[in-house]
C-alpha cells in the first residue's frame, strides 16, 4: 500500500485508495513502526473502517496498530450521532477492556523484601477465571444492578470508596445500560467471572516509578521515584465476549435489512438510531459497567493482599481507570463545528486534556503514565494508543523458550512472575511486543499525550 | 506456523492445522464432507483452549447453531463450544452432527469438565470470528478456515 507521508509521524491512506472509503485514514507511526505495521493487514483494516456510514473526520490508526477482527486493534472511528452506524467490531469482544492504576504509600525498598510473598498472595486472591470461579456471590438481581450502575454496586458492599469512582472514566457507569438487552447467555457466561483476571494479555503488575518526566503532574498524584504502584489490565470477561458475539450476529442480519455493505463481515453494524443499534448500545453500556465493576472488585482484592502482607496502614488509591475498547457519545469539533459523535475506540485510550493515560508495555519491560493533551482533541477525537502491540505470533513467541526459562530470566532482573498457564508466560514474553519506547515516543512527539512517569514491573500475575 | 493433527473421532476422519499471524490464531480444518470439516474445526478450537488428550466423552450437550448462511451457522456452532467451556467448564472431545439444514446445524458434543488441578489450560478464546473465514468444497473434500479472538 502506498502511503502519503505528511511528516515523520503521520501517514495518510487517501480515500482514493479503494472504492467505498468515505474519508482518509491517518496512521500515527514512525518509519520503524510502519515497517512492522505493514507485515499484517492492519492498514487494509484501517482503510475499511473509513467506509463506515456516517464516519466524520478521518479514520485513525494509533502507533500500536495491529491486525484485529474487522477493526484493526488501535483503530478509531467517530461517526455522526444522527446519521452514523454503531459497529460492535469497533469495540471488540472484550468490551471495556481497560487499565486501572493504583498508587500506594509504599516504596520499592519497603516492598522488595516481601515481594515473593506479595506476588503469591495476589495470585491466590485474584483468580484467573479458568477452572477457578469468582469468589463473589452474585445473584440475578446483583448482576442486573452491576450492569446498570457499575462499580457503585461494589462500593455499596464495602469493596471500595466514592473516591475510586471519582478517578474512573465515566465514574464507572455509562448511562443507558439495559440489563434486558444483555442475553441470558451473556449473564450466565459473565456471572462466575466477576472479580477474575482472565488469560491472554490480561495481567496484574506491581510496579515502581522508575523515571519522572513531569514533576508537577507526578506530585499531584503523589508519585515520586521508587513509589510502588499497581496496574490492573482486564475487561468484561465472558459477559462482554458474549454481548459482542450476540450482536455481531444480530447486526450481520440487520445490515441486509438496512442495505448496508462493508468489505468485512466482522464490521457488522446498524444505524445508531435503529432498534438493533440502540439495543447493542444498551447492552454494550451494561458490559462496560460490568468491566469497571470487575476492575473495582479486583482492586479491592489487591488492597486486601497488600494489607495482609504489609499492614492495615497501606493505602492504594486509584490514580485512574480508563477503557480502551469502547464506543462513547462525545462532542468534538469537526470541520469547525461542534458535533455530537459516537467514537469507537478499539484498542485505543481516551486521552482528554489533563486526563491520565496508561500505556502498558510487555511483561518485564516498562509501562507509561502520560497526560492527555489539547492536540488530541484537535486530531484524534481525544485518543491515544493503548499498549505496545504484538509483533510476534503466539507460536513464534513460544519457540525456543520455556515458561521456566522466562520466569528465571525475569527473576534475574528482579521480577517475580506467577502465571496459571505456561502460555501466559511464553506467549506474552517481552519480545512478543513492539518496543514500548518507540510507541510512546510517537504519542509524545505528536503531542497526543505527554510523558509523566515510567513504571517498571517487579511482580507480575497472569492468567 | 502449522501444526497438523489427525484425530480419529467416531465415524469422522478429521484433521486440522493451527494458523498463526501476529495476534491471530486460526484453524484450517479438513474433512471428506462439510460435517467432517466442522468436527475438525471444533476439535481445533478445543486444542487452542486446552490439551484435549486426557478428556473423556462423559457428558453430552445438544448444540443448536442457527444462522442466515453456512458461515453464520459454523461461527455460532463454534461459539457454543466457548459458551459451555465458560459456563460449565466442559471440554468437548466428540462431536456429532445430527442435521444441517439451510437454517441451522443441530448436533451433540460430548466431553468432560475442566479441572485446574489435573488439566492443562492453554489460552482463553473470546469468540470465533468472520475474519478471513473460508468454507468451501475442495477436490479432496471440504475445508473450513476460522480465526478466533484470543
Amino acid at each position: 500500500m502506498q502511503l502519503e507521508k505528511i511528516d515523520d509521524y503521520r501517514w495518510l491512506i487517501p480515500k482514493t485508495y479503494k472504492a467505498g472509503m468515505l474519508t482518509d485514514a491517518l496512521v500515527y507511526a514512525n518509519e520503524q513502526l510502519l515497517e512492522t505495521i505493514r507485515r499484517d493487514q492492519s492498514l487494509e483494516q484501517a482503510a475499511n473502517i473509513a467506509m463506515l456510514p456516517g464516519i466524520v473526520g478521518r479514520a485513525l490508526a494509533m502507533p500500536d496498530i495491529h491486525q484485529g477482527y474487522g477493526f484493526p486493534i488501535g483503530g478509531v472511528a467517530a461517526v455522526d450521532e444522527q446519521h452514523g452506524v454503531v459497529s460492535p467490531g469497533g469495540v471488540g469482544f472484550d468490551i471495556n477492556c481497560g487499565v486501572r492504576l493504583l498508587s500506594s504509600n509504599l516504596t520499592l525498598k519497603e516492598v522488595k523484601p516481601k515481594l515473593r510473598d506479595l506476588v503469591h498472595q495476589l495470585f491466590r486472591d485474584i483468580p484467573s477465571g479458568t477452572g477457578q470461579t469468582s469468589r463473589l456471590d452474585v445473584s440475578d438481581s446483583d448482576l442486573n444492578q452491576i450492569l446498570e450502575k457499575g462499580p457503585r454496586w461494589a462500593i455499596e458492599r464495602d469493596m471500595g470508596s466514592e473516591a475510586d469512582l471519582d478517578h474512573t472514566e465515566e465514574r464507572g457507569c455509562i448511562a443507558g445500560a439495559d440489563p434486558y438487552a444483555v442475553s441470558a447467555r451473556a449473564k450466565q457466561r459473565g456471572r462466575p467471572q466477576l472479580g477474575t483476571l482472565g488469560s491472554g494479555n490480561h495481567f496484574l503488575e506491581v510496579q515502581y516509578v522508575d523515571e519522572i518526566f513531569d514533576e508537577r503532574t507526578s506530585s499531584q498524584y503523589n508519585l515520586s521515584k521508587g513509589r510502588i504502584v499497581v496496574l490492573i489490565h482486564t475487561g468484561s470477561r465472558g459477559l462482554g465476549h458474549q454481548v459482542c458475539t450476540d450482536y455481531v450476529a444480530q447486526l450481520d442480519e440487520a445490515m441486509r435489512r438496512y442495505d448496508l455493505h462493508l468489505p468485512d463481515r466482522q464490521l457488522a453494524c446498524a444505524p445508531i438510531h435503529s432498534p438493533e443499534g440502540q439495543r447493542y448500545l444498551h447492552a454494550m453500556a451494561g458490559a462496560a459497567n460490568f468491566a469497571w465493576t470487575n476492575r473495582q472488585t479486583i482492586c479491592h482484592s489487591v488492597r486486601g493482599a497488600f494489607k495482609r502482607i504489609f499492614s492495615e496502614d497501606v493505602h492504594l488509591p486509584v490514580i485512574y481507570d480508563v477503557a480502551h475498547n469502547i464506543a462513547k457519545f462525545e462532542t468534538h469539533t469537526v470541520d469547525g463545528a461542534r458535533k455530537r459523535v459516537l467514537v469507537h475506540r478499539k484498542g485505543a485510550t481516551r486521552a482528554f486534556p489533563n486526563q491520565a493515560v496508561f500505556i502498558p508495555g510487555s511483561m518485564g519491560t516498562a509501562s507509561y503514565f502520560l497526560l492527555g493533551q489539547e492536540s488530541a482533541m484537535r486530531e484524534t477525537f481525544g485518543t491515544a494508543c493503548h499498549g505496545a502491540g504484538r509483533v510476534l505470533s503466539r507460536s513464534a513467541a513460544k519457540k525456543g523458550i520455556t515458561a521456566k526459562e522466562i520466569q528465571k530470566e525475569l527473576e534475574s532482573r528482579g521480577i517475580i512472575v506467577q502465571s496459571l498457564t505456561r502460555e501466559g508466560l511464553t506467549e506474552e514474553k517481552p519480545e512478543a511486543y513492539k518496543d514500548i519506547e518507540t510507541v510512546v515516543d510517537v504519542v509524545h512527539n505528536v503531542g497526543l499525550a505527554l510523558r509523566v512517569a515510567r513504571l517498571r514491573p517487579i511482580g507480575v500475575v497472569k492468567g | 506456523m502449522c501444526l497438523f493433527v489427525a484425530i480419529p473421532c467416531l465415524r469422522y476422519s478429521t484433521v486440522f492445522e493451527l494458523l498463526e499471524h501476529t495476534s491471530d490464531v486460526g484453524i484450517l480444518a479438513r474433512g471428506q464432507t462439510r460435517e467432517e470439516a466442522l468436527v475438525s474445526v471444533s476439535q481445533g478450537l478445543v486444542s487452542i483452549l486446552v490439551d484435549p488428550a486426557p478428556f473423556r466423552p462423559l457428558e453430552e450437550r445438544h448444540f443448536k447453531a442457527p444462522g442466515l448462511d453456512e458461515a453464520a451457522q459454523i461461527i455460532n456452532w463454534l461459539n457454543e463450544i466457548l459458551f459451555f467451556f465458560d459456563t460449565e467448564g466442559l471440554v468437548f472431545v466428540e462431536f456429532e452432527i445430527d442435521s444441517w439444514t439451510g437454517d441451522e446445524i443441530s448436533g451433540r458434543a460430548r466431553g468432560q469438565r475442566f479441572d485446574v488441578a489435573r488439566h492443562e489450560f492453554r489460552t482463553g478464546v473470546k469468540a470465533a470470528t468472520y475474519h478471513q473465514f473460508e468454507n468451501h468444497q475442495t477436490p479432496d473434500g471440504w475445508e473450513i478456515r476460522v480465526f478466533v479472538d484470543v
